[in-house]
């Protein structure tokens, strides 16, 4: 049996070996290791511990409630605080108090406001693979076309980063514009042709396709050398078919170019002091509820207004219509009254503006009898009295 | 009190008590160990699967989720864990692709002078593939599939070989110079799993970048993946990377 005895031999030593083994690696073998898998269990718990540094646009706006408002309606609503202002986990923490606040010195919680020119240019410097519907400007041109005298002007100086175009309307509610045309957009009824087997029907679509009379009076106007249709009424592509249309005529976004300011020179454009500019106009109430469009449409398209004759110019009426030839009760909303206080119409007309609801039955005798028959030739044709009388 | 002197019913007792405080005394001990942290366990996380869509044709390239990177995990200077890149084609068909310190200050001029045919910006990451060639290559199993599936480094028992840096075929992995540990994309694992967007979503001011669960049917990411059509990076090594991208031209690789 001498066989037998290494056999035993052999598979003792192999036993131990193997004995050995698992306790070389029970000692190796790390904690959790194999638990759900060929990898330590515990490193997904390590991992989770790190801690959070940029901070959520939500979290900013528990304290910064009226600037977090004033950007979610404009059009950087999409861009989140920590772009331009840093991570602020410190200034989190530091303000909100408890344990680890008291690490935290005072100046390390200031939050850094990265509002250098480089800075705006990372998302708004002219490059052709930006997509061209991104509001992007070559910053020598933009400045050239202002007459900004100094190149290292910062934006800031114009643009307010939480607001940047002051949109009037809040971008949320602006209105939804085709990108892909209907016919029913621009025709009423549907064709019955095929717009393929009309001869010059157009394929690419633009403004004057649709708004020609519009567009025709824009470029009559001094406006139309400097600026797009697109200046205006902003366009952002929201997706294949369809994009936000922001009319803007907020008197702030007119001042981007017309402010006159120190770091620009007084060539064209021209540029306006402001805000002494609304203290000119006295005869005007509600004065902080108009824009600039109120007075001054007339230069953007349409209808010609002679300069300095506010607030009757020759053609006071067309520029008025909207309130002159408003239906009855709408022209109470926007009766003279809206703009002008009573005094103002009173002061040239020595009448009552607008008139009373008895003033034609006997009122208008008395004033007819003191100041003449111009009187009614100012606002009224020559014939207007032989009407009746 | 004289050890010979006990008696059964003495030793019986002394021996109750004394294993009885060791149980109390051990349980106290494990129990301070124990409360550390609660962190999420192995079936929650079985809930997620988290996949990630880039829009190229939103992408304006201002490198706000290179810089927000950086500072959420502490990325050191010239590695990155995502970049974004620059295509532009002429119209002899050259191709230039740039990526100026990975776009972590935007990009300056243009290559071309003039005559571009097509430009456009491709922001990349860690595409945490189905089959992903960095985890099988690690030999000692630092490099692993979390069960919600993201690609994740175990540091501690990660021996820095740089096996996996030389896998992946997207070039995503770094060997860390300060812990001598491979290093990458984790989506943020401490912020995703705390109900945040990883730090590059969160900073994207165009909404180019947009993540989700891929197991909620409700989810964004579901929505934009069956309305819109999207292409993988190098479908062709079959590693199914879990990255989408919106938009891609064929000289993206």
């Amino acid at each position: 049996m001498k066989d037998k005895s290494h056999i035993i031999t052999i598979f003792s030593l192999v036993i131990i070996f193997v004995i050995i083994g698992f306790i070389v690696d029970w000692f190796l073998h790390p904690e959790s290791f194999d638990k759900y898998g060929h990898y330590r269990w515990n490193a997904v718990n390590e991992i989770l511990s790190q801690k959070v540094v940029n901070q959520n646009i939500k979290t900013c706006a528990k304290c910064h409630d009226n600037i977090y408002q004033l950007h979610q309606k404009d059009a950087h609503y999409n861009v989140p605080c920590v772009d331009c202002h840093g991570a602020g986990n410190l200034h989190v923490t530091f303000h909100q108090g408890g344990k680890d606040s008291a690490k935290i010195t005072k100046a390390q919680a200031v939050i850094g406001k990265k509002y250098t020119l480089e800075g705006c240019l990372f998302c708004h410097r002219k490059l052709k693979s930006r997509p061209s519907d991104f509001p992007q400007i070559n910053q020598e041109e933009h400045y050239k076309f202002l007459n900004v005298k100094s190149l290292s002007t910062k934006c800031i100086e114009c643009h307010s980063p939480h607001e940047p175009i002051f949109l009037l309307t809040d971008v949320k509610e602006s209105r939804l514009h085709p990108i892909v045309y209907k016919c029913t957009d621009c025709h009423d009824k549907k064709p019955v042709r095929d717009f393929n087997e009309v001869p010059d029907h157009p394929k690419i679509f633009e403004c004057k396709d649709c708004h020609s009379d519009i567009v025709k009076s824009f470029d009559e106007r001094p406006h139309h050398k400097y600026v797009e249709c697109r200046t205006c009424h902003l366009f952002h592509k929201e997706n294949e078919t369809v994009g936000r249309m922001y009319k803007n005529g907020n008197a702030k976004f007119c001042l981007l170019c017309h402010e006159k300011k120190d770091f620009k020179s007084d060539k064209y454009p021209p540029k306006i002091e402001w805000p002494s500019h609304l203290g000119n106009l006295k005869f005007l109430v509600n004065v902080d509820q108009r824009i600039c469009l109120d007075c001054h449409s007339n230069q953007i398209h349409k209808m010609n207004l002679k300069a300095n004759s506010n607030p009757h110019p020759n053609n006071w009426k067309f520029e008025h219509k909207k309130y002159v030839n408003a239906k009855s009760d709408v022209k109470q909303v926007y009766a003279c009254g809206f703009c002008h206080t009573k005094n103002d119409c009173y002061n040239c007309h020595q009448v009552e503006i607008p008139h009373s609801e008895d003033f034609i039955q006997g009122g208008h005798k008395d004033v007819v009898a003191k100041k003449g028959k111009q009187v009614c030739a100012k606002c009224h044709n020559q014939d207007f009295c032989a009407q009746c009388h | 009190m004289n050890i010979e002197n006990i008696d059964r019913r003495r030793f019986l007792q002394l021996g109750l008590l004394s294993s009885s405080g060791v149980l109390v005394g051990s349980l106290y001990a494990f129990s301070n160990r124990e409360v550390k942290k609660e962190f999420k366990t192995y079936d929650d996380l079985r809930h997620y699967d988290w996949g990630y869509v880039v829009d190229t044709t939103r992408c304006i390239g201002c490198g706000s989720c290179v810089r927000a990177c950086k500072i959420e995990n502490n990325v050191p200077d010239t590695f990155f864990r995502t970049w974004v890149e620059r295509y532009e084609i002429n119209k002899n068909d050259v191709v230039r692709v740039d990526s100026p310190n990975g776009a972590l200050e935007s990009f300056q001029n243009n290559n071309f002078e003039k005559d571009v045919e097509k430009a456009f910006f491709v922001p990349k990451l860690c595409n945490h593939c189905i089959n992903s060639a960095c985890t099988q290559v690690c030999p000692v199993g630092a490099s692993f599939h979390s069960p919600d599936g993201v690609v994740l480094i175990d540091k501690e028992h990660c021996v820095g070989c740089g096996y996996c840096v030389q896998a992946c075929p997207y070039g995503c992995r770094y060997i860390d110079p300060v812990k001598g540990t491979a290093d990458k994309c984790t989506l943020c694992y401490h912020r995703i799993q705390h109900g945040e967007a990883p730090a590059c979503v969160n900073a994207c001011p165009r909404n180019a970048r947009i993540f989700g669960n891929l197991k909620d049917p409700k989810s964004k990411i579901r929505k934009i993946l069956h309305q819109r059509r999207y292409g993988l990076l190098k479908p062709d090594l079959g590693t199914n990377p879990k990255c989408y991208y919106i938009g891609l031209d064929r000289e993206v690789k």
